[in-house]
């Protein structure tokens, strides 16, 4: 089932006097359940398009079909309620609110759905569980390592049950060792879970986790290609995460039928949408 | 969706920044505790001066004489002016005061004729603690207004001294007349005597009328009456007495209103900036929750909450601190022997919230309009 369908896609803005188009006439069809890295050289148009696919940035020009919405006609207000059940977004500097602690920090994007406070609750430590921070959920994003900030910026991501995974370089502060359990962690949750990700990255290994490569060059899609790593091999598919540094690894999630009921929810529809603050356009 | 979800996480955003919270909180409350202050010396004006369709009480003063300790006129103008038409009462009074100027801390003796001045003003008061026939038994009792006990710490059977004058305490009152809080009435003769040996000299007489319409044309009578004699007289109503007696602290609580609305200005400033700072230090912050689905305008209304209880708290703390100053430190501006309360009541800090909740919505306004319209993606990049 095609999930994201992006047709003649443009992004154009100024910059002085020059005109930038990191989106140049993008065609692009991301079948439900695929994990793709997107890769090419700076300025080649990644970021832009996965912002355009998160909802955070508006293209110039073309389609954008995702779940069946045409989310460039979405105003302002009805895209931010649409962001807050379709896509959980991973930042490659985790952006943690600092004066929070992890568990708040998972906690903020369940606020804006129809959930009492028990029932957050229990998403929050269903989340934490699954990226193996039951433990840390009261440190605040200083008194973690970058590792651990990262999972929990994905447990913040994935909290409200959304479809996409959107990744902007997740890896890309972070050590080797770090890195891989990130990656063992997104696959995970892409295997296991059947979230469609779509991750950002300079790094080859690091692509390797993915199903499909896309590379990007000038704001088009050059090549793509489906992955053909080993199982076993390092940075490729089916590599197990090894213990993090703080001593407690993220979960390796089950197969799809073996699923606790608890991981699984993770995977079920998004959580109750939020209540739109406006009538549509 | 129930906005006071979002309770939580701006009363962390406001505990959590503790420098910042604490330095605001100072700043405000400093602010409006210098604002309430000073209109509560203006509600002790008003209260004092300004005239109401009720008022009956006229004052008979020395003319041309602005003091009580110069004001002197004979004790004998009492049946004269009883007998005008119109007239229901007249009590005659004795000023003495420990210091003529304008002071926090004056005590004034009025002498006053104890059965006649409880047969009219014996409903108007409450004796909190002592009786009226304490007062009777002793020569040198003395009736104090609460003001004047809290501030001196006296209670009754206490004896104590100014201006020369010793008394006892006899009972304490309570009144909602301003005139009455900050005074001690001892016996009419006592006072003349202890006073310089003044028998028969009276400061002034308080007349009341039977019809507030009849203030001005018993006014012009009394004054006709003894235009001739040795001490002639000028006669007011009591509200345009006291305004003319206290005309400079008038001039001076009606500038220092503009003192009241400079601190408002700095409270406006203070959190305005604070807001703008913290939403400078916050554009990525506030572009992740933007991701997460939270709205521009409800990324606005946490910006103008946060600077709203930023105001709250701190006038609260400003506020709460003068009425309870005023309170307890019973502080009434005494001129020429009358009195000016500095009231503060509850009605003063819900005005002083209210003015708080309006300067921290104001200020976070144009802050929290950039935070929700800043595009999300441009966020990331600028930090």
């Amino acid at each position: 089932m095609t999930l994201i369908k992006a047709r003649a896609l443009v992004r154009e803005y100024q910059k002085g006097q020059a005109s930038i188009r990191p989106l140049d006439g993008l065609d692009l069809d991301v079948q439900s359940g695929e994990f793709l890295a997107l890769m090419g050289p700076s300025g080649s148009g990644k970021t832009t398009l996965l912002n355009c696919i998160a909802g955070i940035d508006t293209p110039t020009s073309g389609t954008l079909d995702i779940d069946g919405q045409d989310i460039t006609k979405l105003s302002r207000s009805r895209l931010a309620t649409w962001r807050a059940s379709h896509v959980g977004y991973v930042f490659q500097l985790y952006n943690l609110v600092p004066v929070l602690t992890a568990y708040e920090n998972i906690e903020l994007p369940l606020l804006l759905h129809p959930l009492s406070r028990r029932q957050r609750h229990e998403r929050v430590a269903e989340a934490l569980n699954l990226v193996g921070l039951e433990d840390r959920h009261d440190h605040f994003p200083r008194q973690l390592s970058g590792g651990q900030e990262q999972r929990v910026a994905i447990a913040r991501a994935i909290v409200a049950r959304p479809p996409i995974l959107v990744a902007d370089e997740p890896t890309g502060d972070l050590d080797r060792d770090s890195a891989s359990r990130i990656m063992g962690l997104l696959r995970s949750l892409n295997r296991d879970l059947g979230k469609t990700i779509l991750m950002v990255t300079h790094d080859p290994k690091t692509a390797a986790f993915a199903t499909r490569t896309l590379h990007l060059d000038h704001g088009r899609l050059v090549r793509d290609r489906a992955a053909s790593g080993t199982p076993g091999t390092p940075g490729a598919p089916g590599t197990p995460p090894t213990t993090d540094e703080a001593g407690s690894s993220p979960r390796e999630l089950p197969s799809a039928d073996a699923r606790s009921p608890r991981a699984a929810n993770f995977a079920s529809a998004p959580a109750p949408a939020p209540a739109a603050t406006e009538p549509p356009p | 969706m129930n906005p006071l979800k979002f309770l939580p996480y701006i009363l962390k955003q406001v505990t959590r920044h503790r420098v910042r919270t604490a330095l605001t909180l100072l700043g405000v409350a400093a602010a409006m505790f210098l604002f309430t202050a000073v209109h509560a010396m203006h509600r002790g004006v008003q209260r004092t001066t300004a005239a109401s369709a009720a008022d009956t009480t006229l004052v008979v003063y020395r003319k041309d004489r602005f003091c009580p300790a110069t004001s002197a006129l004979p004790q004998d103008y009492l049946s004269r002016i009883e007998r005008l038409e119109g007239v229901t009462s007249v009590l005659p009074v004795k000023i003495v005061v420990t210091n003529c100027r304008t002071s926090l801390d004056v005590v004034t003796f009025r002498g006053v004729p104890p059965e006649r001045f409880l047969a009219e003003r014996g409903d108007q008061i409450d004796f909190i603690s002592g009786t009226s026939a304490q007062w009777l038994r002793r020569s040198d009792a003395a009736i104090l207004g609460q003001t004047l006990a809290a501030r001196r710490g006296l209670s009754v059977g206490q004896r104590f001294d100014a201006a020369g004058i010793t008394v006892t305490v006899a009972a304490i009152i309570r009144s909602d007349d301003p005139q009455d809080q900050n005074v001690a009435y001892v016996a009419l003769d006592f006072l003349q005597r202890a006073a310089r040996n003044q028998q028969g000299i009276v400061t002034q007489f308080n007349v009341k009328v039977s019809n507030p319409a009849l203030l001005e044309p018993v006014a012009a009578q009394i004054d006709d009456l003894f235009a001739h004699a040795q001490e002639p007289t000028s006669t007011y109503s009591e509200k345009a007495f006291m305004a003319r007696v206290a005309q400079d602290v008038v001039e001076l609580v009606s500038f220092a209103r503009w003192l009241g609305a400079g601190c408002l200005v700095a409270v406006l400033a203070l959190i305005a900036n604070v807001i703008i700072l913290s939403v400078q230090s916050r554009i990525a912050e506030h572009a992740v929750l933007q991701t997460l689905g939270f709205t521009g305008r409800l990324v606005a209304a946490l910006v103008v909450a946060e600077g709203t209880i930023l105001a709250l708290l701190g006038g609260g703390l400003g506020a709460l601190a003068a009425i309870l100053v005023a309170r307890f430190g019973s502080f009434a501006l005494s001129v020429e022997g009358q009195s000016i309360p500095i009231t503060a009541d509850a009605p003063l800090l819900l005005n002083g919230l209210a003015a708080c909740a309006a300067l921290g919505i104001l200020a976070g306004l144009v802050p929290a309009w950039q935070a929700s319209r800043r595009p999300i993606a441009s966020c990331f990049r600028s930090v």
